[in-house]
């Protein structure tokens, strides 16, 4: 089996627009949500959200028309750029090498499938546009970034809800592992949308849906739901050796990863299943719960998710669990459902390579049932060299990655 | 991989417009049954073609016992039937599995997309207060594979991998990655789609639905077809699979997977992409092109798709391109988008199994620039110990799987 080496990382985020200004601002604890008024439709809602108001495509994607890529598939075309950047793949390198692209994502761009539909039901058939129509294609976001960046091995989508980031890096991984694929781009994103945002809200997922919490505190006996939140997020990922043998700067490590279903989910995750996909990840990787030195968890500020998830760490960590110190991006950056996994991988390479955890929003009292975990509530130096990676779906789907740091030991 | 245990398909579970279940589906593709007919599940009056390949007898509560059909969208609906089916088809006595060992494993190209459509029904008619929580709920594609696992109460990997037309491919070839490195015993995996407004308004608007017939090949083709359909393979490894003395229908010898990089809709003028897929696949299954006895083409019956593709098979497999036997089934049963290649994948086993190739039907005067053997109108008898399961799709991404004959 192979090794999978992280070489280079690229984010689009509410944040800004690369790993250390996006670590920087979590470890700040800045909040992506702010107040949005959405009124569309005869739907008239008030909510904290995590929209990235500041993304300019034309500051990444330059020389070709941008027109045929929707928002969805304008930030990932942009951060596979800053990623094949970061990791130092020149476009002269990308014609004579195949590398690939693997994109978690919860829903391609839902807005552009429903405008879309919406333009031929109103207009009429004959009126849709055929270039929209090549966007409404769940794939569209990756294959469009592969037209723009001439990415010519391996094309997948991966959708498994809010764990699709995260199942699309242990997909690339075992490409590489197991596979004759030696430089995949892999991670995930969704944007912020009306027909998504109406969708959650109205399933009453949203904070202050049905609580009494505004902000999205996960593990917090104040939380209510989570805040919807948007973004992107892929990572170079390369076989080891030819890593090296290019002179790649080596980031870290993908070192296992592991996943589980809850058939009797359909609305939750179940503890065990959360569980089965830590227990999996770890002994994919080789190595100890004992040596995971920070977790960065899913909780999202969800009732009953957060709650089955610190549990299950809990049982995963076989009650050592409070040692481990566990952070929770999502109450600042919000629920990025497909790029949440990625991005939480973004963070916990800047986390071990700064040595700062960054700390868990708004958290000062956690929920009764919440077992005894070091939850940070502030952000914290810690000494990492192996970092666990939780994302937990709505609907039964449980994901678990494992990281190395490219501290001393790697 | 050092040591690469072999993947065998041990069950095959479909649903189709021309036939539901191994028996009843293989017959109808050798027999040359057409699937066709105008929509009936919209009004398309506002349209300039008129034809669709629904699946008119479906009854969900024939298939679904679990979960409740009417809380779970159509492409699950026939997901579930076909899982259900193909499960049956390998004997797979589900007390005896560990289902946390159980995966499933799917590819779309919409998903569940009557969900979104009703949304976008009560957007303009300006009642989306009414919504509700059943978009949220029922919409997302990941939903399908997780209805499957559900009603099967299956507790392993689940995942949805919605590369559009070529989806089904992708979904077998990661199944069988998923069994090699031990990550699951079992897997189920598939395409799923269903009939769909925004799909079929898409390809009308490009010009690309055929408005009276689908025929691959020919040259007075005028396009494809929207259908609808579901198909699974059970796989497993070929050593328990033996151990439990499973029917092992063929093995999954490997596949290739690449991007054109080129454009979203249409394939690469030199067939670029889908050559250096097949010969991917050719390379990992330890195969040369002298070896393959049958390929299950893209076939959609659209002007460029059947040229492009007649291009890329001459690139990868030269002057053999013209001794090897060629059919499309979608010229039966129409695209059924995701489900495509996943049928054609169980094509593939039949015809390993049966010895026998379904016809490229309503091919009556060859294009002369697709000048390959496409076995025109009759199934034919024939050696096929290896077969090649090409798909094609928005993104340019292209697929080839390869199915062997299993030595016992």
């Amino acid at each position: 089996m192979k090794r999978v080496a992280i070489t280079g990382a690229g984010v689009i985020t509410s944040f800004g627009d690369s790993p250390a200004k996006f670590h920087s601002a979590l470890c700040n604890g800045e909040r992506a949500a702010y107040r949005l008024d959405h009124s569309e439709a005869g739907v008239s809602v008030c909510r904290q959200g995590g929209h990235i108001g500041s993304f300019e495509p034309e500051q990444y994607l330059k020389g070709k028309p941008l027109r045929p890529l929707d928002r969805t598939g304008r930030m990932v075309a942009a951060t596979a750029k800053l990623a094949l950047e970061n990791s130092g793949w020149t476009v002269e390198m990308l014609r004579g090498h195949d590398v690939g692209l693997v994109l978690g994502t919860m829903f391609g761009s839902v807005h552009t499938i429903s405008e879309f539909d919406r333009r031929g039901l109103t207009e009429g058939p004959s009126y849709v546009s055929p270039m929209d129509f090549a966007n409404t294609v769940l794939n569209a976001a990756a294959g469009q970034t592969a037209i723009w960046h001439n990415l010519r091995a391996i094309n997948s989508t991966i959708a498994c809800g809010a764990t699709s980031g995260l199942m699309a890096l242990g997909y690339a991984a075992d490409l590489i592992r197991y596979g004759s694929h030696t430089a995949l781009l892999a991670g995930g994103a969704d944007e912020f949308c009306f027909e998504s945002f109406c969708g959650f809200d109205q399933a009453g997922l949203l904070c202050r849906c049905n609580g009494h919490s505004e902000f999205p505190i996960p593990f917090s006996a104040q939380r209510s739901g989570f805040a919807l939140g948007e973004g992107a997020g892929l990572l170079m990922l390369e076989e080891w050796n030819a890593a090296v043998e290019r002179g790649a700067s080596i980031l870290g490590e993908i070192r296992g990863h592991g996943s589980a279903y809850d058939p009797a989910g359909n609305v939750e995750c179940g503890t065990e299943t959360i569980t089965r996909a830590m227990n999996s990840a770890l002994h994919d990787s080789g190595i100890l719960s004992a040596e995971i030195g920070c977790i960065s968890a899913s909780g999202n500020g969800s009732v009953a998710a957060d709650r089955n998830e610190a549990v299950a760490i809990h049982a995963a960590f076989n009650g050592s669990g409070d040692a481990v110190p566990v952070t929770a991006i999502k109450s600042m950056v919000g629920e990025a459902l497909g790029a949440s996994g990625a991005l939480q991988a973004v963070d916990l390479l800047q986390t071990m390579q700064t040595g700062v955890l960054p700390g868990i929003r708004g958290l000062e009292q956690p929920g009764p049932e919440i077992p005894a975990l070091n939850l940070c509530r502030d952000k914290q130096e810690i000494t990492a060299g192996f970092g666990l990676i939780n994302s937990v779906g709505f609907d039964g789907n449980a994901c678990s990655l494992v990281i190395a740091g490219a501290s001393p030991g790697l | 991989m050092t040591t690469r245990p072999a993947i065998a398909v041990t069950g095959l579970g479909m649903v189709t417009s021309i036939g539901t279940g191994r028996e009843e589906f293989w017959n109808a593709l050798l027999a040359g049954k057409c699937g066709f007919g105008p929509v009936r599940s919209f009004n398309t009056s506002g349209y300039s073609v008129h034809l669709g390949a629904e699946i008119l007898d479906f009854d969900p509560r024939t298939h679904v016992a679990r979960l409740n059909p009417s809380m779970i969208g159509r492409s699950s609906q026939l997901a579930i039937a076909a899982a259900r089916l193909a499960l049956a088809d390998a004997s797979m006595d589900l007390g005896t599995i560990d289902r946390s060992r159980a995966g499933v494993c799917v590819g779309t190209t919409s998903g569940e997309p009557h969900f979104i459509e009703r949304f976008d029904d009560r957007y303009v008619q300006g009642e989306m207060a009414r919504a509700g929580d059943g978009f949220i709920r029922g919409y997302p594609c990941h939903v399908v594979p997780g209805h499957v696992a559900a009603e099967l109460e299956f507790a392993g990997e689940t995942m949805m991998i919605p590369t559009a037309c070529a989806a089904g491919n992708y979904a077998i070839a990661h199944a069988s990655d998923v069994l090699r490195a031990g990550r699951a015993d079992i897997m189920l995996a598939g395409g799923a789609d269903c009939f769909s407004r925004i799909t079929y308004t898409g390809f009308a608007r490009l010009g690309a639905i055929a408005p009276e017939l689908c025929q691959p090949f020919d040259r007075n083709r005028k396009g494809m077809v929207p259908g609808e359909g579901a198909a699974f393979l059970l796989l497993e490894r070929k050593d328990e699979a033996m151990a439990r003395g499973a029917r092992i229908y063929c093995e999954i010898a490997g596949y290739g997977l690449s991007c054109d990089a080129h454009h979203m809709t249409a394939a690469h003028p030199r067939g670029e992409g889908a050559s250096r897929a097949m010969a991917m696949a050719l390379k990992q299954s330890g195969m040369a092109a002298e070896d393959v006895d049958y390929i299950s083409a893209h076939g959609t019956g659209t002007p460029t798709n059947d040229r492009l593709e007649t291009i890329a098979v001459k690139k990868t497999f030269g002057d053999l391109a013209y001794k090897v036997p060629i059919s499309s089934v979608k010229s039966m049963l129409g695209h059924t988008m995701g489900a495509a290649s996943a049928i054609e994948a169980a094509v593939c086993a039949l015809a390993i199994t049966h010895q026998q190739i379904p016809p490229t039907m309503n091919l009556h005067e060859q294009d002369p620039e697709c000048d390959l053997d496409f076995v025109p109108n009759q199934a034919r008898k024939c050696n096929v110990k290896v077969a090649m399961n090409n798909a094609y799709a928005f993104g340019g991404n292209n697929s080839s799987l390869v199915f062997t004959a299993s030595a016992a």
